[in-house]
């Protein structure tokens, strides 16, 4: 840290002192905000949980955080990542102004051995996001406006047998409010010295049974700095439009549309600017059957490309996307859900000289079946088995069951256990990729890479332990096999190449709490713990060590506070700890963020919001591949019609 | 600095000691408690049913309770065409309770539907393959919660319905 112990010691009390001043209001989904809702809008609200049938969340047997809307609001995060850094459950470092690297349970990757995050499943409304290029996300082309978010849902540990491919080590879930919720006309403004964004949304009812939103929303980041307090001319804006429309033509049918169009620029100091795009659009279609059965069919067209500028290296892809699910409820307490769906994604790459991909086109298949079923054998106790086939691009099929068992010995407590297997499948990133200087290829994906396998225990427990106190606490253990490391050629050793040449373990715990000290004043707390160990497998080697896979903190910490004075004002803070990262070495750090929230009239709200407040600049991931984060401070508008 | 964490020490003192609100239901089990109380408006009882204009309405629940106190409590202060609404816990179901809704909790609703088969009550219970169901039930829907209507055994009892109820139910049995 930098700073005299004096200021250390000055740091930490300024932050006793915010939270002093904090409070809570009630939890937007509670039977109060019901009260005011007409029975249609009642038998629109959304209470799926995570395991896609109709358990409560309380007893769903996994590590599940739910991000609510209100969290999220009050929050003052303007962008995804920053709203999922509110998940104790989750990592989430930034490594320039637009990127970050954002995990579930370690194996966050190492930039420095072109080993990107690649192990979590994103979901914006059932549209996938990761990118199938390589497994993993470009944060710079996901956006949400905050205030259209209706939960988040983040599960850790492999969700791959009702999720499906990519679902490794997390599943995140974003699901925005249905346009019936959102009516009228919404201008949201945020600025400060760093950060500019601005949103308009607005939502009607075009007949009685159909209702829509349009939205536009535009941000705007500043420059870093690099580690040598150089300007890291990373600064890039983004533009999205979309609508959703829901159409309820009878009492048992719902349809969804929706789509989103999406442009945006990133500089970069060494390179062309890249210019991203987005184009998507997706229908949902649920039917209700008669025994409380439903069904639901969706499917989407996604397009993304990135384009870099100067040397026009273009990455872009095609994705289209069907799948059904099938919900039944044999008997009384018992759950059966079934399904599948088939995604072709068509890549168009253009390389230069430095990457490039063979073949430069190509057509990806991935198909998948599923099933899983939850007998309620005993009061309180459910055994959930699950299974999916998978065929994945590259590979044949891959088999992933689960077994979940949920036991509820009092209403208040929850012991649940899990066994699961999860796969990732190659990408062209693992098979097609060529990186090279000066026409000499020094990295080139292999044929014979095939898949990364986990095979994860876990156990945990949730305790609703008084009125207003719950916590919630998870264990883990995950066997990983086949993980992709850098291989050497033998000889010549360049090129090198990926090789499923490591396997390891890890083992940790997530624990996270909310205690409601009055209505006004809620406290959460939460942290994590991780260790992992890799080796390579027996008669492999490699070009790095085998603990250079990933670099990953082994212990994190949060602690957040929501306040309210009176009707109209609302104040938040939330502290993190991360802790070091060893390989390369980052420190440990601390950090601040909050909001205050001032409710000016029914319609009009003006709140101040900061976040990375204890530094001017601070470190989250290795130098040699990440900038500095720096402190924003925010004024925000927000103003309803 | 030792000012300021007296300060805070005293904050947290008479927070703690403050009125704390009861624990969030879980969504599912919200919507349905509010559900029980929004019905009524759309309900007509015989005038038997109730003693006086201004009786309470009472919801009684019966079977395993998934709501606890958060439904007393958002009831609170709130009529339906003159009658304040009360919540009651009975723990077991016969005749003459004098109950205008009953909800019958878990999967042993056969001996209270029975039990208040030719009085006034409007019965409601979980959609539950196997067990006998009551005048309206809930059923869950892609997520949501939803409900069918057995018109046929509410106007056994004297019980109308209005349409605009009908007419949200997934399913109506005339």
């Amino acid at each position: 840290m930098k700073g005299s112990l004096r200021a250390w010691r000055f740091r930490y009390i300024a932050a006793a002192g915010l939270f002093w001043l904090a409070a809570t209001s009630a939890c937007a989904e509670s039977i109060e905000d019901l009260r005011d809702l007409s029975l249609d809008e009642l038998a629109n609200v959304s209470v799926s949980s995570v395991s896609k049938t109709r358990q409560a969340l309380s007893d769903a047997p996994a590590a599940i955080f739910v991000i609510t809307h209100e969290d999220i609001v009050r929050s003052g995060a303007t962008t995804l990542p920053e709203i999922l850094r509110l998940a104790p459950n989750l990592y989430v470092a930034q490594s320039s102004a637009s990127d970050y690297a954002i995990a579930a349970r370690g194996l966050s990757g190492n930039p420095g051995a072109v080993d990107f995050t690649n192990k979590l499943l994103v979901l914006i409304d059932g549209r996938s996001v990761y990118s199938p290029f390589y497994s993993g996300v470009f944060w710079d082309m996901q956006d949400v406006l905050p205030d259209d978010i209706e939960r988040i849902e983040v599960i850790s540990g492999p969700g791959a047998t009702l999720w499906g491919a990519n679902a490794f080590n997390g599943v995140i879930n974003v699901i925005t409010r249905r346009s019936g919720e959102t009516q009228g006309l919404l201008a949201v403004a945020d600025g400060g010295a760093r950060e500019r964004s601005g949103g308009l949304r607005y939502g009607g009812r075009l007949a009685e049974n159909l209702t829509a939103r349009l939205y536009l929303r535009g941000y705007d980041d500043a420059e870093t700095l690099t580690p040598a307090d150089a300007r890291a001319k990373d600064d890039w804006w983004r533009v999205q439009g979309g609508f959703r429309l829901d159409w309820a033509p009878t009492a048992r049918d719902a349809l969804t549309f929706q789509g989103d169009l999406m442009n945006g620029r990133i500089s970069a100091s060494n390179a062309g600017d890249t210019l991203t795009r987005n184009r998507n659009l997706l229908a949902r279609w649920t039917r209700a059957q008669d025994d409380g059965g439903s069904l639901e069919l969706q499917t989407y067209f996604d397009r993304s490309g990135r384009d870099i500028l100067q040397d026009g290296g273009r990455l872009w892809i095609d994705t289209y996307d069907f799948y059904l699910q099938h919900n039944d409820a044999p008997s009384g307490r018992d759950d059966f859900v079934w399904g599948g769906g088939v995604r072709a994604s068509r890549f168009d790459t253009t390389g230069n000289a430095s990457i490039y991909f063979k073949p430069p086109q190509r057509t990806l298949l991935l198909a998948n079946i599923f099933a899983q079923y939850g007998w309620a054998f005993a009061p309180g106790a459910k055994l959930t088995l699950g299974l999916k086939a998978e065929k994945d691009p590259y590979i044949g099929v891959s088999l992933l069951p689960t077994a979940r068992l949920a036991w509820k010995p009092a209403e208040p407590l929850l012991l649940w256990t899990a066994v699961s297997r999860a796969v990732r499948s190659p990408t062209p990133f693992d098979r097609d990729v060529v990186e090279a200087r000066n026409n000499v290829p020094l990295l080139v994906g292999d044929s014979g890479f095939h898949t990364e396998k986990l095979t994860a225990f876990e156990a945990g427990t949730r305790v609703q332990a008084t009125a207003n106190a719950a916590f919630s606490v998870s264990a883990y253990y995950n066997l990983y096999d086949d993980l992709k490391a850098l291989g050497i050629t033998p000889v010549t050793i360049i090129p090198l190449h990926w090789e499923n040449a490591i396997r390891g373990h890890a083992y940790g715990l997530e624990a996270w709490g909310d205690l409601s000290l009055a209505h006004w004043w809620k406290l959460r707390a939460g942290f994590s713990l991780l260790h992992e160990h890799f080796r390579f497998k027996p008669n492999e080697s490699g070009f790095l060590p085998a603990d250079r896979i990933s670099n990953d903190p082994s212990r994190q910490a949060t602690l957040s506070s929501s306040f309210n004075i009176g009707q109209g004002i609302f104040l938040d803070a939330n502290f993190r700890y991360v802790g070091a990262l060893s390989n390369p070495a980052v420190p440990s750090y601390c950090e601040l963020g909050g909001r205050v929230g001032w409710r000016l009239t029914e319609r009009l709200q003006v709140s101040l919001s900061g976040s990375n407040l204890l530094h001017k600049w601070h470190q989250e991931l290795p130098a040699d591949t990440a900038n500095l984060v720096p402190r924003s401070i925010l004024a925000g508008l927000k103003w309803r019609l | 600095m030792a000012p300021l964490t007296r300060l805070a020490g005293l904050a947290l003192l008479a927070s703690l000691s403050g009125a704390a609100r009861a624990a969030d239901l879980p969504l599912e089990y919200a919507v349905k408690a509010s559900y029980l109380y929004k019905f009524a408006p759309f309900v007509q009882w015989p005038p038997a049913a109730f003693d006086a204009p201004t009786a309470p309405l009472s919801i009684c629940i019966a079977g395993s309770d998934p709501f606890g106190p958060a439904l007393s409590e958002v009831v609170h202060g709130q009529r339906v065409n003159g009658h304040p609404i009360v919540v009651r816990r009975v723990e077991a179901v016969h005749p003459g309770l004098a109950c205008q809704i009953l909800y019958i909790g878990g999967e042993d609703t056969g001996a209270a539907l029975q039990a208040v088969a030719h009085e006034p009550v409007l019965t409601v219970t979980d959609h539950i393959r196997g067990a006998a169901g009551g005048m309206i039930q809930f059923v869950m829907m892609a997520g949501r919660v939803r409900f069918s209507i057995d018109q046929a055994a509410a106007q056994g009892s004297g019980i109308a319905i209005s349409s605009k109820l009908l007419g949200l139910a997934v399913s109506v049995n005339r």
